[in-house]
């Protein structure tokens, strides 16, 4: 009987080798998918945000003022304009993503202790940009209010330790935990190249059962007397053995290459890697156990996988999603992968906690291998 | 002359109304992944924020600045979680994603004029917790400490003008242009469902010639009179049409139900939209005239969604990615389209800002449908050796090449 396995087993292995297209799709897809991602984040963080001042004083007053902005975190002044019109048509084109006018007079309200206003201007069409570029003008204009406050109130003949003493001085120190650098690499490319991954699993795994029935040799298999169970099964060995080869060399590239930070054990990630594989191989083969042809086989299969890494709260959480379908998205397996993926390689939360995971995709592999069963037995009867 | 190819169109219809799939996906499919990611964007902002905070101090004015943060809608403040050890563990496990830890002596700090560290935390294994965790600490403790000076300047018997003329001598005024509340939705939502466009547009036009080959009916097409463009244009039509239909439907969907900000030229929008479904839709069909089979073609076209959508500079800043890269994804329509289409439904872009891109897609366009349209009239032999599929007849079996060219060679002689 294990001969027979073995046989079957090396009988896939030179389909899926000798189907061109798969074989692409396999070796390639994932490979391409982490060098091109690590390739576009390879700036990793948002620094520098290209910041224009519009200086309409030319005062000392408001070289000051260019100045704490060109000093402040995460800003770069790349271009001082000369009207509100430039500033508006740089934004516009997406030349600059933080602009500062600082109007006439600027020097002489400041030293007669005027109103007078600076405005600071937010591209916040990307929200990326928009949230950093924020957090950088917010303490710049903290800084900047309490000490011209401090000034107006020294003018106005207060004490100076008195007039210190009317602006609380709160040096507020930021730790961003489990990614200290706030790299958004760290973050994104090994879980996209991770969805590539599945997405090309979902396609192979696709054609487990549809390759087999779908095919006139279905009827010589029949034939011959083997056992669909050892059929299935060693063919689902093959499958699987593939797909974790596959996501062990992304995980060589990322940890070994790319150096992307890890903090579980690797062998703890590559077992909650191979339950998931599992899972996904049991979505692939209920598709192909209901589909009637590979081709909506594989529709079926990637309807799951091409929304599921939006769905999985990997970027957008899942706490923000409205109320109803936050118990939805946990119905795919690929919510459980990419959150507990998230949790394993920046967290470490103990065994204790991430148990419910590894149970859950144990649970949907055995619900979908089962209903793959009783459905392909029930078309073959 | 117009019979031939609407007979062509006609035929073709047929086909998608027959085959339910089919059916599905150039008709359900796009409505369905709007209202999906709809929902999953529906609130667009993130609120509530799971907060610890550590009151070291339990002062009068450390209470004040929990207070503060009890009040911000951003922010929920975590029962319990009072401790360092606490927040600690409630980081790891999700149940918070920010902290405030007050120091021992912060009012005695800030009454003897000296600073008070305050140490703010979030959890930046999600970026989104962790930028906009930042963001709205930053917010909270200004406000705070706007607060604290004017309450201290009203004590010391300053009007509530003279205060005002105080604190906001200088006014720095912060404003937000084209997405005034930061939606993640406004940011993300359309680049996602121009993708949904692409990928829905070249999945049903990429079938149109491989389901033909896969039934030998192609070669009927091969073998007529009509000529290649009359059968690409009746094969393409009823693609282009639904295509430029979904994309109409879900810009309304998008505007109308999910409230994106959808704002702009509705012409240029509507240019740029016939531009870039027409060159999916030449590009599909060409894929389908060169693809030996209907699943060869699904599983290439299947896996475009994301590289494209993170090549494009839609997400990630294109001044942030390798010139390279920028470069490369110049080639591509989407690229374009997603960033063209942002300056106008955001920025209200004009014609004289669209102008590059409208050029870029419209050559795009045209050179798709030239391709289209000028495919060779001939029958590619019948590759044997290559995967059946559709109960074909069979997998394919090991072949030896150098016999396959002694034979060919052979009958050639002959």
């Amino acid at each position: 009987m294990f001969k027979t396995n073995l046989m079957i087993m090396r009988r896939e292995l030179g389909y899926m080798w000798r189907d061109r297209g798969l074989r692409n799709i396999l070796l390639l897809g994932p490979l391409l998918g982490i060098l091109l991602f690590a390739a576009i984040y390879s700036a990793q963080t948002i620094t520098n945000i290209p910041t224009a001042i519009v200086d309409l004083d030319r005062s000392a007053s408001s070289r000051d003022m260019a100045g704490k902005m060109e000093n402040a975190p995460n800003l770069k002044v790349v271009s001082y304009l000369q009207s509100y019109e430039e500033l508006e048509e740089s934004i516009q084109q997406g030349i600059i993503v933080v602009g500062v006018l600082i109007p006439e007079n600027f020097g002489r309200d400041v030293a007669l202790h005027r109103h007078t206003r600076v405005l600071l201007i937010i591209d916040a069409s990307n929200t990326i940009f928009a949230t950093n570029a924020s957090t950088a003008v917010l303490g710049v204009t903290r800084t900047l209010s309490a000490e011209i406050g401090v000034r107006t109130l020294l003018a106005q003949g207060m004490d100076p330790i008195k007039a210190k003493n009317m602006y609380v001085s709160l040096d507020l120190k930021e730790e961003g935990w489990f990614n200290p650098t706030l790299n958004y690499a760290y973050f994104l490319v090994l879980a996209l190249a991770l969805n590539i991954w599945q997405q090309c699993c979902s396609i192979a795994a696709s054609i487990n059962i549809i390759g087999e029935t779908g095919v006139k040799s279905w009827l010589q298999i029949k034939a011959a007397g083997f056992s669909k169970i050892q059929l299935f099964v060693s063919k689902s060995i093959i499958h699987i053995t593939v797909f974790m080869v596959m996501a062990l060399l992304i995980y060589f590239i990322a940890f070994g290459i790319f150096k992307i930070p890890l903090a579980c054990k690797l062998s703890t990630l590559l077992l909650f890697t191979l339950v998931f594989t599992v899972a996904l191989h049991s979505i692939g083969t209920l598709m192909s156990s209901i589909a009637g042809n590979a081709v909506d086989s594989t529709r079926f299969s990637m309807m799951v996988a091409l929304p599921s890494f939006v769905l999985s709260g990997y970027t957008w959480p899942i706490e923000a999603m409205p109320g109803f379908l936050q118990p939805v998205v946990w119905v795919i397996p690929q919510t459980w992968f990419f959150q507990g993926f998230n949790y394993l390689s920046f967290k470490n939360p103990g065994w204790q906690f991430m148990a419910s995971y590894f149970w859950a995709l144990i649970a949907f592999a055995l619900i979908c291998y089962s209903l793959a069963t009783v459905i392909t037995a029930w078309k073959e009867r | 002359m117009m019979k031939q190819i609407w007979n062509i169109t006609h035929y073709e219809l047929l086909h998608v109304f027959k085959d339910p799939i089919l059916f599905i996906i150039v008709f359900i499919t796009p409505i369905f992944y709007a209202g999906l990611f709809g929902t999953v964007y529906f609130s667009s902002i993130l609120s509530n924020i799971p907060l610890a905070v550590v009151d070291q101090d339990n002062s009068t004015l450390s209470r004040d600045l929990r207070l503060a943060f009890a009040n911000d809608h951003s922010f929920k403040i975590v029962p319990g979680a009072d401790s360092y050890e606490a927040m600690e563990t409630g980081m790891k496990d999700g149940t918070v994603r920010a902290g405030i830890v007050i120091p021992r002596d912060f009012e005695q700090s800030v009454k003897q004029g000296t600073s008070a560290q305050i140490l703010s935390v979030y959890d930046a294994s999600n970026l989104i917790w962790g930028f906009n965790s930042r963001k709205f600490i930053q917010e909270v403790i200004n406000n705070f400490a706007s607060h604290y000076t004017a309450e201290k300047l009203a004590g010391a018997g300053y009007t509530e003008h003279e205060i005002e003329n105080v604190m906001n001598s200088v006014e720095c005024n912060v404003t937000a242009w084209y997405n005034p509340n930061y939606s993640y939705a406004n940011y993300i939502f359309m680049g996602l469902m121009m993708l949904v466009v692409h990928q829905i547009g070249l999945l049903g036009v990429c079938l149109a010639v491989t389901r033909e080959k896969e039934r030998n009916s192609w070669l009927q097409y091969i073998a007529s009179s009509i000529p290649a463009w009359k059968i690409s244009l009746g094969k393409c039509l009823p693609y282009l049409i639904a295509n430029f239909f979904n994309y109409a439907l879900l810009l309304w969907v998008s505007s109308r139900l999910v409230h994106i900000k959808i704002e702009g030229n509705i012409l240029l929008m509507a240019c740029l939209g016939l531009l870039y479904v027409s060159t999916i839709t030449f590009a599909g069909y060409i894929v389908s005239i060169y693809s030996s089979n209907s699943l060869q073609a699904t599983r290439y076209l299947m896996l475009l969604s994301v590289p494209l959508l993170m090549l494009s500079g839609y997400s990630w800043p294109r001044g942030y990615i390798p010139d390279i890269l920028n470069s490369l994804a110049l080639l591509f329509p989407s690229s374009w389209m997603l960033i063209g289409f942002r300056m106008v439904s955001i920025k209200n872009a004009s014609w004289e800002l669209l102008w590059p891109t409208l050029i870029a897609l419209a050559l795009m366009a045209v050179l798709t449908l030239y391709l289209a349209l000028n495919f060779r009239k001939e029958r590619k032999p019948e590759n044997k050796h290559s995967l059946m599929v559709n109960s074909g007849l069979s997998y394919p079996r090991k072949i030896n090449m150098l016999g396959a060219l002694r034979q060919q060679l052979r009958a050639s002689r002959f």
